[in-house]
């Protein structure tokens, strides 16, 4: 029990796991006690996302700490469900299935790419070669009625879904930086436990006290004091997990805003899109939360900001 | 031959239509209740057939027979032998033959019903244009009111038929769904009614797959 809570606190990356699990412990608990204390109100709902923040914690946490290939399989497989959640909402034609196909076969291609360090080749891959190939694939076809439909929704997805998220995997294959024992796998638990608690506290302090919202036509629940109360008190804790990644206090703190700003962003323009197509979740898959992409829309879009920055800064 | 249907569907065909093709199965755990069933479905794509067999229990899998075409799954002796031993079919002809009861598919249906097995129909009777209804065939009621004691499974699917399509053996994975209805007897022994009441069953099992996304839309608001 000693030697387990001596490598907990030597270990930075167990020890922010620790936190991870102290908190949805307080979560479970906190909600099962108000439960029985005002039993006339329902908090099923809070439950069930309880319950669902858990069993993802718990698999990204494996997946990111058991070992590096398995962290880059995950990745892409996680990738693939928000893709095919995505276009699957997306009324594609019959005609667009081989570019489909193709623009699937890029998953692989783009995580091994992040995996084999080839930055170059990692950056350009999806905005540039899949956006010239896929229109050609779609024009062989020679279905051109809504063609331009398809082109845009097709190219859009990948690079919400794939571009985006394949980041994470990125920064796992940053070089060692002196001095800084985490390493890539401590940028990426920052950049995914800050943009999640991100969620979690807009939504809070949007409950406890929003009131004028941001932009009632897409997103009713937005609301400023929630942004900007949940903007805070990320900075905040991005400031006490600054010793997971090789940065300095001020640009710890940028960062940290940058991850709140850019989450907000990736959860508003994902509602847009919801909004248009007239549907209130991507999916079913994640009870409480919805689909895949209803959690992780802020994080296709926080994980290419909070890359580049520190990509800029540290290396 | 047991083992190897289970391994095939229960176990390889469940995981990758859940997992890659993006099926969302309904649970069939109140099958394993009746002695012996027609599930009849709807028909979009061969991955209909797949899914159905794939969300079984894995106990009764090798009990339960998908009636396939003949003209088209046993064009040869291989793929004879495939669709009845790895898919376990049971391949009958599109048209009946009155005269010759081991070649009447609708003989060939009873005669499997009476050796205490479950069938899946489709009473379509094609995979037609994706995601678009056909009539339903007469077939099904024929055996309904024949055996009047055995209950038929209405299902339902939605989205395979984009995943792959008919014409197109490339499976694209589409987030789709399928979902049961009750198990129930045949109300009337008369052919046409005994088709409304499929087809009411067929209706309220999309019904209830578009209140969910209309629900949805409503709060929204």
């Amino acid at each position: 029990m000693k030697d387990l809570i001596q490598n907990i606190y030597s270990n930075d990356l167990h020890f922010v796991t620790s936190i991870i699990f102290a908190i949805l412990i307080f979560a479970s608990t906190l909600f099962f006690i108000m439960g029985k204390i005002k039993p006339h109100v329902d908090f099923g709902e809070l439950k069930s996302r309880t319950k669902s923040w858990w069993v993802m914690a718990s698999i990204f946490i494996a997946a990111t700490l058991l070992n590096t290939t398995i962290t880059y399989v995950s990745l892409g497989f996680l990738s693939f469900l928000a893709f095919r959640e995505l276009y699957s909402l997306l009324d594609f034609r019959n005609s667009d299935r081989r570019a489909i196909f193709w623009a699937l076969v890029a998953i692989p291609i783009q995580y091994y790419l992040a995996y084999i360090q080839w930055y170059g080749a990692f950056i350009i891959f999806i905005p540039v070669v899949m956006f010239l190939i896929l229109p050609v694939r779609l024009v062989l076809k020679g279905e051109t009625e809504g063609i331009i439909k398809s082109m845009s929704n097709l190219q859009w997805s990948l690079m919400l879904t794939v571009f985006g998220l394949s980041h994470m995997a990125y920064l796992i294959s940053l070089p060692d930086v002196d001095g800084f024992q985490s390493g890539g796998r401590g940028l990426l638990l920052f950049l995914v436990f800050l943009t999640e608690i991100n969620d979690v506290l807009q939504f809070t302090w949007g409950k406890l006290l929003g009131r004028k919202k941001i932009i009632p036509k897409v997103s009713p629940n937005k609301t400023w004091m929630g942004f900007i109360g949940g903007l805070c008190s990320t900075v905040l804790i991005g400031y006490g997990l600054a010793f997971l990644t090789p940065l300095s206090t001020p640009q710890v703190l940028l960062v940290s805003f940058m991850i709140a700003l850019s989450g907000f962003l990736g959860d508003v323009v994902m509602s847009a899109v919801k909004r248009d197509i007239g549907v209130k979740d991507t999916g079913s898959a994640i009870p409480g939360h919805g689909g895949i992409l209803d959690r992780i829309d802020s994080l296709s879009y926080s994980a290419p900001v909070f890359f580049h920055i520190v990509y800029y800064m540290a290396y | 031959m047991k083992t190897l249907l289970k391994i095939i569907y229960s176990i390889i065909l469940r995981n990758f239509l859940k997992l890659i093709v993006g099926v969302k199965m309904d649970k069939t755990d109140f099958l394993k209740d009746e002695d012996q069933f027609i599930i009849v479905a709807n028909h979009n794509s061969h991955l209909d057939t797949m899914s159905i067999m794939a969300s079984l229990p894995s106990s009764i899998v090798h009990k339960v027979k998908p009636v396939a075409a003949k003209d088209h799954f046993g064009k040869t002796r291989l793929s004879t032998f495939l669709s009845e031993k790895l898919i376990n079919s049971l391949l009958i002809e599109r048209k009946r033959d009155k005269e010759n009861p081991s070649n009447d598919p609708i003989c060939q249906m009873i005669a499997e019903l009476d050796k205490g097995n479950s069938l899946i129909i489709f009473p379509e009777g094609t995979r037609g244009k994706p995601e678009v209804e056909e009539p339903l065939k007469a077939g099904i009621a024929i055996i309904l009111q024949q055996r009047p004691n055995i209950k038929f499974v209405p299902a339902y699917m939605q989205g395979m038929g984009l995943a792959m399509p008919k014409g197109d053996s490339l499976i694209i994975p589409h987030s789709s769904r399928l979902e049961y209805g009750k198990a129930q007897l045949a109300k009337s022994t008369q052919i046409d009614a005994i088709l409304n009441q499929i087809q009411e069953n067929f209706d309220q099992l999309k019904q209830k797959m578009e209140i969910g996304e209309s629900q949805e839309k409503l709060l929204l608001g």
